[in-house]
């Protein structure tokens, strides 16, 4: 039997392709400009920061200026605000996560049940998310917490409690910023959250009616683990943004009052912009972004895990 | 590039990672043939389709159009149209400047797209609807759309990949009419791939029937059907298909479940046994016959059909509505030895005449 | 009325209370900042708070045309954020089609870039652009907002247009070559049209994300690039805070974004879902 022939050559002289001749090169048209722009702006600049933290860049005491080996880190090892820093951001982004997404969801829930009048939440609920972090924080520092002129405060102290220095005493301060960070992206978990519900197939509870299941129990056994992806992706979305806020922040407190909300991130802007250390706080900087890395692998990771586990 | 639509394949191979599409198949089509390929899901007609449109190709093999090969050609040099299953219209653009968009990209002159697009539309009966927009439109009047896109450019082959699957029963069975008058006067080359054999036997000239990566037989639906020339090929052809029985073979005599029938001719194969491939047609009630139990009757309105359990296996069984009684438990039956084909019970060919 | 009946009504009667209280924690502290903006910054200080009083367009006249002005804050913001969005989609979308439909050379590889980059906190990229900027003496101009307003801009925009591109049905594409449409020829006719709805998303949140940007804003501009997110401060100083002029600058500053987020809001929270499905987000 004959062995079939080997493609020959075209008319137009490829000999391989047809449809898929050429289609490379337009790909790499098309990206190039944008991958371009991506080295510059964001390579280029990390790669400029990695080096500025081996290097000691003071420009208030700039004829120290030199090269400093793994001098910054060594002092960020022994630098208890750095640890204190830390701390913070554990704290920050886990308490507002996961106030975030239980408020979040348990609104998305409540929402459900409303039959007509939806459109309402969903308005208020875009606000919060599309004002500028930086106008909630001086919104919240002002209008809200300020002792004796603040909403908060008086409605606290009409309710008959102690008044309190939201944004003067260390731990009322923390709990205020998480709270405003709180204030500004629950809705954000609460519009995803509820549109997923919203697309949940309903014949799954139908099912779930006829077997006699409860409220509780659909919620518990169908809807939750229907949930899951898109809980899933609020978490990583919401933790990214909680490492890495800055403007609300900096705004209520200024990281204050004293080092009592400095999160890592405004540790790291402090001591460039502020104290012009620019070479200690590349290292700070360096080490806000590999815990970044690092969460966001983990996080990532877990998402993929779990979805070959449902998968199995 | 003049000519007239012969299409030649050679040795065409296909791969998908571990599965094996088109296992190297050979296939010419004459030209303004209505040739259709037909064959279950999987067995490589939409492949072989995609190959002559273009879309895909071959890791083997060639593909030659009137004796030029195009075996890699990107589908914007090849003078062929193609009809999607989901039509594939534009959504965002209204019904005409679907239509014109071929042509458009041809670089046809904006005076003659109009008339072009004008005649095209009318062909297909939709000219009163070149405003709308496709979404506007019904499943059967998308389907025109995207044959009057086909057609504008009075292409050399017209393919079309199961254009009547998305459309209801009725619709399908006018459309089908509609397709062939319309292949006739464009006098066209057309390649029609489809699974439904019914479909097949109706439109084509010729068909090819595709399983498994191979085509099992090339012809014309009458040899098709009245010489199917593998088991595999006469149990999918036919509505209901031809009953499948096993028998013993010994010179002209073919024994089924102890029951004797002589053949009118002498088959050129082994004694032993044998496949015995019989149509729903082919069988009479008999009070001499194989005893079989009835366990299904369906009503045809005008005839019925019995499905009958014969020894180990199921057949069908077509009579007239007179010739039914029902509460009748067995069904006494007799195979016409005329309308009996033989296969090999090992390779499944079709046993010749000797 | 029977028990099922009324058991229902009360049932979402109580729900709607409940979810209504709820959503004044979200909508009393706009009311309130509105309310401050229509006070005098005497009255702002009155305690207890007064509900009744008479209410003075002053402030938005101060914000406006007073010493501290913003209206030049608001031009910039606009210009930066304009250009920022034009460059962003003019780029992204052509990638998004490359990495959604076409056999691009070490895509893996390329779309894992593209998603770290996203990933970086601001304040790791602002100390190096300060440094780099002020060397090349970019500090304080538009240019430099600009491309320091890609970084994330253009990973996000690029993410979402992708799973945009992906939903256009392959076959249309193929139609279209089948069309003698060349690969440019069916991105521009075939392709974009299709993903409009996807741009328009697009467009809004880079939009936003560039008019509320403060971190780079506050660091890399200066005295002629500054957005009305900085521009703010002009109204708060270590002695005192002018509440009732800041609340009106600010609710001026977010109007813009206010109405793009109201007029756009089944849009946004289509990006949010999408984005949300494959990764993305900012701020």
């Amino acid at each position: 039997m004959p062995t079939s022939p080997d493609p020959p050559v075209s008319p137009s002289g490829r000999r391989t392709g047809g449809i898929h001749a050429g289609e490379r090169r337009f790909a790499l048209a098309l990206t190039g400009p944008a991958l371009l722009v991506l080295a510059l702006t964001t390579t280029f600049p990390l790669l400029y920061l990695v080096w500025s933290s081996f290097q000691t860049i003071n420009l208030a005491m700039p004829f120290m200026d030199g090269f400093a080996g793994v001098d910054n880190y060594v002092q960020m090892w022994g630098d208890t605000r750095f640890w204190h820093a830390m701390r913070l951001t554990g704290i920050y982004t886990v308490s507002s996560v996961t106030l975030q997404v239980i408020i979040g969801l348990g609104l998305a829930l409540l929402v459900m049940q409303i039959p007509r009048g939806q459109w309402i939440f969903r308005i208020v609920a875009i606000l919060p998310i599309v004002l500028a972090p930086v106008v909630v924080g001086l919104f919240w520092r002002t209008v809200m917490l300020s002792p004796n002129f603040g909403l908060v405060d008086y409605l606290i102290q009409a309710l008959g409690f102690e008044q309190v220095n939201w944004l003067g005493a260390p731990t009322p301060a923390l709990i205020s910023v998480i709270v405003i960070h709180t204030w500004q992206w629950t809705p954000f978990a609460f519009l995803v959250l509820l549109a997923s519900l919203a697309s949940l197939p309903p014949d799954v509870y139908e099912a779930a009616r006829i077997d006699r299941a409860n409220a509780f129990q659909r919620f518990w056994h169908i809807t939750l683990p229907l949930l899951r992806p898109a809980i899933v992706i609020v978490v990583i979305l919401r933790a990214m943004i909680a490492l890495s806020a800055f403007a609300a922040i900096f705004a209520a407190t200024g990281g204050g009052p004293g080092t009592a909300t400095e999160i890592l991130n405004l540790y790291a802007f402090k001591t460039s912009f502020v104290e012009l250390n620019f070479g200690y706080g590349s290292a700070l900087a360096v080490a806000l972004l590999v815990i970044t890395m690092v969460v966001s692998g983990v996080l990532f990771y877990l998402r993929t895990a779990r979805v070959a586990d449902a998968a199995r | 590039m003049s000519g007239q639509g012969r299409v030649s394949l050679r040795g065409v191979r296909k791969v998908f990672g571990r599965f094996v599409a088109l296992d190297g198949i050979d296939l010419d089509i004459e030209p303004v043939e209505f040739f259709a390929l037909l064959g279950p899901s999987g067995s490589g007609k939409t492949t072989t389709l995609r190959m002559i449109a273009g879309l895909d190709t071959p890791d083997k093999g060639t593909l030659t159009v009137d004796g030029a090969d195009v075996t890699f050609a990107p589908p914007g040099e090849r003078d062929v149209a193609m009809v999607f299953q989901n039509y594939a219209l534009y959504p965002h653009m209204t019904v005409r400047d679907n239509i014109a968009f071929p042509l458009k990209m041809a670089g046809t002159p904006k005076s003659e797209i109009d008339a072009l697009v004008r005649e095209a539309a009318a062909r297909v009966r939709i000219d009163q609807l070149l405003h709308r927009r496709p979404g506007q439109l019904s499943g059967g009047q998308q389907q025109r759309c995207a044959l009057a896109r086909a057609i504008v450019r009075k292409p050399k082959l017209f393919l079309l990949d199961e254009p009547l699957s998305n459309l209801d029963a009725q619709l399908r069975l006018e459309t089908r009419v509609e397709l062939k008058k319309l292949q006739r006067n464009l006098n066209v080359t057309a390649i029609y791939v489809t699974h439904d054999q019914e479909e097949a036997m109706t439109l084509a000239d010729r068909m090819a029937v595709y399983l498994e990566g191979t085509i099992k037989q090339i012809g014309t639906p009458a040899e098709v059907f009245d010489r199917p020339n593998c088991v595999e090929v006469a149990a999918f052809i036919g509505s209901p298909p031809m009953n499948i029985v096993p028998a013993m073979l010994d010179g002209r005599t073919v024994t089924i479940e102890g029951h004797r029938i002589e053949l009118g001719w002498q088959p050129d194969c082994l004694a032993g046994p044998v496949t015995v491939g019989v149509r729903p047609g082919g069988l009479r009630i008999d009070g001499d016959g194989i005893p079989t139990r009835l366990y299904l009757s369906e009503n045809l309105g005008e005839t019925r059909l019995l499905n009958l359990e014969l020894g180990q296996v199921l057949i069908k069984m077509r009579i007239a509505q007179s010739d039914f009684s029902p509460d009748v438990e067995t069904v006494p039956v007799s195979f016409d030895p005329d309308s009996i084909h033989l296969f090999d019970a090992g390779t499944g060919r079709r046993v010749e005449a000797r | 009325m029977n028990v099922h009946r009324r058991a229902r009504i009360t049932r979402t009667v109580v729900l709607m209370v409940v979810a209504s209280a709820l959503l004044l924690v979200w909508v009393l502290p706009l009311i309130w900042a509105f309310v401050v903006s229509l006070k005098s910054e005497r009255e702002v200080l009155a305690y207890p708070p007064n509900v009744v009083f008479e209410p003075t367009g002053a402030n938005y006249v101060a914000a406006l045309f007073g010493d501290f002005s913003i209206v030049d804050s608001l031009a910039t913001s606009t210009i930066v954020a304009t250009a920022t969005t034009v460059l962003t989609i003019l780029l992204a979308v052509p990638a998004a089609y490359a990495f959604a439909r076409l056999r691009l050379p070490a895509k893996k590889p390329l779309g894992f870039y593209t998603l770290a980059t996203q990933m970086v906190p601001p304040v790791g990229l602002v100390i190096p652009y300060f440094l780099i900027l002020n060397q090349v003496g970019w500090l304080d101009t538009y240019h430099g907002m600009v491309i320091v307003y890609l970084t994330f801009s253009l990973p996000f925009a690029i993410w979402l247009m992708v799973s945009y591109m992906e939903d256009v049905p392959r076959e249309m594409e193929e139609a279209a070559f089948l069309d003698r449409a060349s690969r440019l020829q069916t991105l521009w006719h075939i392709v974009i049209p299709q993903v409009r709805g996807g741009i328009g998303v697009t467009v809004i949140f880079v939009f936003l994300n560039a008019w509320n940007e403060f971190l780079f804003a506050v660091q890399l501009g200066g005295n002629t690039v500054r957005p009305v997110t900085v521009a703010m401060y002009n109204f708060v100083s270590v002695e005192q805070t002018l509440w009732a002029k800041l609340s009106a600058a600010a609710l001026l500053a977010m109007l813009p974004v206010v109405v793009i987020g109201i007029a756009g809001q089944k849009q946004i929270v289509k990006g949010l879902t999408v984005g949300a499905v494959k990764g993305g987000g900012r701020k």
